[in-house]
């Protein structure tokens, strides 16, 4: 009787505990912390911003030595930036899908290693080729595999703050450029061009402690099971939207004129008679401009007192023009003068092209619904990669063309100047975006242009997210 | 070719020159004294020069012009006209052969490599070039192909390029370009410095030995932290259990050898 008594007591007790147990052992995702942690990976997320973009833009400091080593023209160093960019830009989705199916840890990871490895490739360069292979292809993937899965993760582990945390991140780039333009003038006095390489490998490999940062974070609505076809996750339906399509062209115009200033902003301001240091003060007050407006712009989007779209078409024109004014700066009288009109040029560029960053990711889900932004943001990405390809390499032919980067400025500034003539076309009254039901919580996409909610992180570069509440 | 050149006192002016040429130069002298009696010379340097100069006097303005001809380098230097009253006046003329641009900047270059050194001249054309290195004081022309090493060229007649192929640390020093005009030369110093690839390698493998110290202290961290998780996550659930068992018994179990066993394996 105790036996049968004891083995009822048992059962009972087992099934009860159990459920318990299940809980316990498998607890449900809570919400994004919002903090704590989170504080860590915005860190290393500015940190990866820094090592990436900010690097890239001080890396026209090089480009000069690089042109009078190998005896080529501005044009053909200029590929050399031209595609680290494009490569980072059009890889980024395989970075994100890479990173839904692995975790982000490991992708940046892999990422720092490699982009360190194309650096000291390129160190060893005994032609222009290997240069373009190992800072253009393998930098530029490993770049590519950094950036938006460090900006993913950290979208995950913030929702109210998340506009924030990702905006200050993104100032990693700016603040990056005000060290490493200096450090890399630095290097390039006391090591030459190599040695400069060799070392900037070095200091890449940072990204990969970044990486190691970066935990893994369960939340409610993470797909259980790995992606399913990458090719309807590129959602080229959008282009059938009028809106998307307008605004489509008007920023691939945009990028044949952005990135020029990421690559020859410092060979010009060398050409225009500055020293080394001029040039690394003229690249380091653009950078500087272009940081604080993306903050200042961000919480300014965020108020709504202007229409997102109006925004967009006012900085993209206030970027073109103060690309024309840094064309047209007179050439500075001494080495030693610290360039002032140029310095004044330099600072109105930085601040458009800071306030326009942001509001480029900013007005997606206004355009195509909160469901299809992350397509939609990739596909930005991919348009602008494509400006990216044309622009510098056009800037540094027209520079040989006409003997200095005038008309290299002037075309970019046009081109800018009319990619916002198109925005004017956009609505200016966008649908509202209803709120999600959680707001602690990333809402489930279902729909038939995504069939996994997170098949692609956030892409880099906004401080909008995919999952805010807000449009 | 005819220059003419005006100098109001005290001034000096320096003229460029590149081949020989016919040359006039004009001093003018304002006084209010007597004309007459201002004492009118031409020097070159200290030397006094004796003929081929005029003397005109108009109202209170004294001219004075000498004529002459440059055709080679001892011609060059410095011509003064000195106009001798209470004190002496004097105007001088500087005649140089074009400057080359002078490069500040050392060229760093590493052992193996391979580097172009540049001279060139704007707006003027040498009738050669030649290359020099100097170790110490001792100059020792440079560009003989030997080996390969060295290839000279230029891609138009104002400029001129020496290739120094596989350098070596015996290659670091002073280098010299010269530009030779009829009417006398130009130098310019390029300074090359030939570095081991040791040099920037340990940098670069302190800063990669702290990179991975660093990843194995985040890592390290993060699984003592999850660890300590595990084990509190754990003495939790061990309570929970607890907890159960002491609702539901009746107290027909003896616990107390259960509650011993189960602090045991708590711990």
């Amino acid at each position: 009787m105790p036996r049968s008594l004891k083995e009822a007591q048992t059962w009972r007790l087992l099934s009860q505990v159990f459920p318990l147990l299940q809980t316990v052992m498998t607890p449900k995702p809570a919400g994004p912390p919002d903090g704590g942690w989170g504080w860590v990976v915005a860190a290393a997320a500015f940190a990866v911003n820094g090592l990436s973009c900010g690097l890239l833009r001080s890396l026209g400091l090089a480009l000069p030595d690089l042109a009078e080593h190998f005896d080529r023209s501005a044009q053909d160093t200029a590929w050399v930036s031209a595609l680290a960019l494009a490569v980072q830009q059009a890889a980024s989705p395989v970075g994100s899908a890479l990173s839904t199916r692995w975790g982000a840890r490991p992708v940046v990871m892999v990422g720092g290693v490699l982009t360190s490895l194309g650096f000291v490739f390129s160190a060893f360069a005994r032609s222009l080729l290997h240069l373009y292979l190992g800072l253009g292809v393998l930098a530029g993937s490993g770049w590519a595999l950094v950036f938006a899965p460090a900006l993913g993760t950290l979208s995950r582990y913030f929702s109210r703050r998340r506009v924030l945390a990702v905006g200050l991140a993104l100032t990693g780039n700016g603040a990056s450029s005000l060290l490493l333009a200096p450090a890399l003038q630095l290097l390039l006095d006391n090591f030459g061009w190599r040695g400069a390489l060799l070392l900037l490998g070095a200091i890449t490999l940072h990204l990969t402690p970044c990486g190691a940062l970066l935990r893994p974070l369960a939340l409610p609505g993470d797909p259980l099971g790995p992606p399913r076809s990458p090719l309807a996750a590129l959602g080229l339906g959008l282009f059938t939207r009028r809106a998307f399509l307008v605004f489509a062209l008007g920023t691939a115009l945009v990028g044949g004129g952005y990135f020029v200033p990421y690559v020859h902003l410092a060979p010009h301001a060398l050409d225009r008679g500055l020293g080394g240091y001029g040039a690394v003060l003229v690249v380091a007050v653009a950078a500087v401009g272009d940081a604080g407006a993306r903050l200042l712009c961000g919480w300014l989007a965020d108020q709504g007192w202007v229409p997102l779209p109006r925004l967009l078409a006012m900085f993209g024109a206030l970027t073109g023009l103060g690309l024309l004014a840094v064309g047209l700066v007179p050439v500075v009288g001494n080495e030693e003068s610290w360039g002032g009109p140029l310095l004044a040029a330099a600072g109105a560029y930085g601040l458009s092209a800071g306030s326009y960053a942001p509001l480029v990711f900013g007005v997606l889900p206004g355009l195509v619904g909160i469901g299809g932004v992350v397509q939609a943001t990739g596909l930005v990405m991919m348009l602008m990669s494509l400006g990216g390809l044309l622009g510098p390499p056009l800037s540094g032919f027209l520079r040989d063309e006409t003997g200095d980067f005038t008309a290299s400025f002037l075309v970019c500034g046009s081109f800018i100047l009319s990619g916002s003539f198109i925005y004017v076309g956009l609505p200016s009254a966008l649908p509202s975006c209803r709120p999600a039901s959680h707001p602690g919580t990333a809402p489930p996409e279902r729909g038939e242009l995504l069939p996994d909610p997170q098949v692609a992180l956030l892409p880099p570069g906004g401080p909008h997210s995919t999952l805010d509440t807000t449009c | 070719m005819v220059t003419g050149e005006h100098s109001n006192m005290p001034v000096e002016k320096n003229i460029t020159l590149e081949r020989p040429s016919n040359i006039e130069l004009t001093c003018q002298f304002t006084t209010s004294g007597d004309l007459n009696s201002v004492n009118v010379t031409w020097r070159k340097g200290d030397e006094l020069l004796e003929n081929n100069y005029l003397i005109n006097a108009t109202g209170s303005i004294l001219y004075t012009q000498y004529m002459f001809t440059i055709v080679n380098s001892e011609q060059m230097g410095s011509y003064s006209c000195f106009f001798e009253e209470k004190k002496e006046q004097r105007g001088t003329f500087n005649f140089k052969v074009p400057e080359l641009h002078e490069k500040k900047k050392p060229l760093i270059t590493y052992v193996g490599d391979s580097v172009v050194l540049m001279c060139k001249c704007q707006g003027c054309f040498p009738l050669n070039w030649t290359w020099y290195s100097s170790n110490g004081s001792v100059q020792v022309p440079v560009g003989v192909p030997i080996n390969n090493k060295y290839v000279i060229n230029g891609k138009t007649a104002n400029e001129t390029r020496l290739k120094i192929m596989q350098l070596s640390e015996e290659d670091q020093g002073s280098y010299w370009c010269q530009a030779i005009f009829q009417l006398g030369e130009s130098e310019e110093h390029i300074e090359i410095v030939v570095l081991s690839y040791w040099v920037p390698l340990k940098a670069f493998l302190g800063i990669a030995a702290e990179v991975v110290l660093l990843v194995a202290i985040i890592l390290l961290c993060e699984m003592y932290t999850q660890k300590k998780k595990k084990h509190s996550d754990d003495g939790k659930e061990f309570e929970q259990i607890e907890q159960l068992k002491s609702d539901d018994s009746n107290g027909i179990e003896n616990n107390a050898p259960r509650h011993r066993k189960n602090e045991s394996v708590g711990q």
